[in-house]
């Protein structure tokens, strides 16, 4: 899954940043207004997290800019502000939920998972398919009750297909949403990447979760 | 007890009437007893002078005519009516059966109509002495002084028992002091609940003022609901309640902006602790962290810092100490405190005076001011850019200009520079540093001595800022 973080104190964005690294969430960082609004119009993202006061272009602009542009990517706002007329402007504007600073970096976890289940099937933290069972806060994933490990490239992998279950992702969009702007796309890297997972979660059982779609992409289903 | 202006009323109110209602009693008892004294006494004269008619002299006899009709009313024993005829000095010639074995006591003034009021054996009477003279009936006679020389002359005693007169009297009295004493309690107790009535708009004012706090402060009192007397204090109320609010809100205000100014460091302490806790880190990243912390700190103690000084300037003004002091010596001082700054950005420092004017102010304050204004034609100031201070006179004041060749600020912008966490560019990036608090605490500065000061800008051309400062004299620069 992939983050924007809109935020121009830069010792906030990069730990957050790490942060969500560490949670094998790819990241990019737009240290200005301007910057994040190309961002966010140009760059798959699945969640956006937006500072409200930013320079040269404000956070309530670029969430009306990229709202009028058709862009739907869930919008996290942080603001500084907590007055309760700032909250509603916010939201009206089309963002999808806010955080008032400071924060704890657990609910900026909660709330960017919630988002993500938002337009997904899967509605809870745990999720199951087939004999799969992925949780998505702890990471842990078990098949048959045994535990499966996982590096975190393929722990993302794994939860992207599981977030999307059930529809067939092309391998642009999984690079896409699984790597930042930094990477040097190579879509056979997601071949490679399906296949040990694949060799993981599918290996020695009968039925198989993931579902490669000849000519279109792979598909996780139970 | 005087405290209370109810105690007051009640007891001057109740004074009064004591004064008042008794005198205006022993005032009505008196003219009725005049009134029941005088017809006592005019009949008594009456009765002495028809006495009087029937008593005449012949040759050297007294002789009296009395008719029965007359004597009816003094001859019965019981008879409340007396008389008794003297010659001159004093010989009883004649008194009614009604004084029995008593003596009508001899007038001390015989040679007038006189009144007195007597004990007659324990029972009060009333006393006319009427002297008469016999001249005889002859007109002509009667103007003879020698006949008038050897006229007889009689005293005409006459008398009546007022014993009723008086129980009328004392019966009055007794009524007048009840009622005069029942209105002054009855009075005294209506003045209680009038005083009660009319101090109870007080009670509503005042109910109204507790029940004012911090949380209702837009509350007023209602005019009309206040008598004509009560409606100035009432607006004074109103006006000092008006002032509050204000003030609180301002309070309120600066309070909401400070801690928002705070959050943000605030969040990037919270955010690099949390993730850094949430697994075992290399010290290298431990390092990293904590730098984060510490620069988010510093800017925290820079807005706390910033915050105190405003807090300070705007309640503790006394703490100011005024004296007299060289405006150029201070400005050079700010310049040299602020010279590494201005060199790092190869920034010239310029100042042309050619007088040394003397102001009235707090020394530490009025470097502040500098320092400030100087700081932000630093900061954003361009590079190899110049400063120009120059000081001129208008009207009381001096004015220092500080001109830079800065960035400029929008004209949209110039209207709020100088409230307070006002920044013209958003952001709060140690670049640029400001947490928007300098200006706001010049201009109180400023204000406090009296002056102002004024800004002008232009995009890409620079910020001239004047300070207006009273002036106190000069110094001639040798």
């Amino acid at each position: 899954m992939r983050i924007l973080i809109v935020e121009d104190e830069k010792s906030l964005a990069d730990i957050i940043k790490k942060g969500l690294e560490e949670e094998d969430y790819s990241v990019d960082v737009a240290y200005n207004g301007e910057d994040g609004l190309f961002m966010a119009q140009n760059e798959p993202s699945d969640i956006i997290i937006l500072d409200i006061m930013l320079p040269i272009i404000d956070g309530m602009t670029i969430l009306r800019r990229i709202r009028k542009a058709g862009v739907k990517t869930p919008v996290l706002m942080l603001t500084a502000k907590d007055g309760m007329a700032d909250k509603v402007s916010g939201l009206d504007s089309g963002a999808d939920d806010y955080l008032t600073k400071p924060f704890h970096f657990e609910e900026l976890l909660a709330r960017i998972r919630a988002l993500l289940r938002r337009d997904s099937e899967v509605k809870t933290c745990v999720v199951q398919v087939g004999d799969l069972f992925i949780d998505m806060a702890s990471h842990e994933v078990k098949r048959g009750g045994k535990e499966i490990a996982l590096s975190a490239r393929e722990y993302a992998l794994l939860e992207l297909l599981t977030i999307k279950r059930n529809k067939v992702l092309s391998r642009t969009y999984i690079s896409e949403h699984i790597y930042d702007y930094d990477f040097n796309l190579d879509s056979n890297v997601i071949d490679v990447f399906i296949n040990r997972i694949r060799n993981k979660i599918d290996r020695g059982y009968e039925t198989k979760l993931i579902h490669t779609v000849r000519g279109t992409g792979y598909m996780l289903k139970g | 007890m005087l405290s209370s202006i109810k105690a007051r009323v009640i007891i001057f109110y109740v004074a009064i009437l004591f004064i008042i209602l008794p005198a205006l009693g022993i005032f009505l008892y008196i003219s009725l007893g005049k009134i029941i004294y005088n017809s006592v006494d005019s009949s008594l004269l009456s009765g002495a002078k028809a006495l009087a008619t029937l008593v005449s002299n012949e040759n050297g006899e007294t002789q009296f005519s009395f008719s029965d009709e007359i004597m009816w009313e003094y001859n019965s024993i019981k008879a409340k009516n007396f008389f008794q005829i003297r010659h001159f000095g004093g010989t009883t010639i004649e008194k009614s059966k009604s004084l029995r074995n008593l003596e009508l006591p001899l007038p001390s003034d015989q040679n007038r109509i006189s009144y007195q009021t007597i004990d007659l054996n324990g029972e009060l009477a009333r006393l006319v002495n009427f002297r008469f003279m016999d001249y005889g009936d002859d007109e002509h006679e009667k103007k003879d002084p020698v006949v008038r020389r050897n006229a007889s002359g009689f005293i005409i005693q006459c008398a009546v028992n007022i014993d009723e007169q008086e129980a009328l009297l004392k019966n009055y009295r007794l009524i007048l002091s009840l009622s005069i004493f029942s209105i002054m309690m009855i009075s005294a107790v209506g003045a209680f609940f009038i005083a009660k009535k009319s101090l109870s708009p007080i009670k509503e004012i005042s109910d109204t003022i507790k029940g004012i706090s911090e949380s209702n402060l837009s509350e007023r009192i209602t005019p009309r609901n206040v008598p004509k007397e009560l409606r100035g204090l009432a607006a004074s109320f109103n006006q000092t309640f008006e002032r509050l609010e204000k003030s609180f809100k301002r309070q309120k205000q600066f309070v909401a902006d400070a801690s928002h100014e705070l959050r943000t460091p605030l969040s990037v302490i919270l955010s690099q602790s949390e993730v850094m806790l949430r697994k075992e880190r290399s010290a290298e990243e431990y390092k990293n962290a904590l730098i984060a912390i510490k620069e988010a700190t510093g800017m925290m103690s820079e807005i706390v810092g910033k915050l105190l000084a405003m807090a300070r300037l705007s309640s503790d003004k006394l703490e100011l100490k005024y004296e007299n002091i060289d405006l150029i010596e201070i400005i050079r001082k700010g310049v040299k405190l602020l010279t590494p700054l201005a060199d790092r950005k190869d920034i010239s420092i310029n100042i042309s005076v050619s007088e040394h004017p003397i102001i009235h102010g707090d020394r530490a304050a009025i470097l502040e001011l500098f320092v400030n204004i100087l700081d932000n034609a630093i900061k954003y100031n361009i590079s190899k850019g110049k400063i120009d201070i120059s000081i001129k006179k208008e009207e009381s004041f001096i004015v220092t200009e500080i001109r830079d060749t800065g960035i400029g600020i929008d004209e949209k912008d110039l209207d709020q520079v100088f409230d307070r966490f006002f920044r013209v560019d958003k952001s709060r990036s140690k670049t640029t540093g400001g947490v928007g608090l300098g200006l706001s605490i010049c201009e109180e500065i400023v204000k406090l001595h009296g002056g102002r000061i004024e800004i002008e800008s232009a995009i890409g051309i620079g910020t001239t800022v004047c300070i207006y400062l009273k002036e106190n004299g000069y110094i001639a620069v040798n």
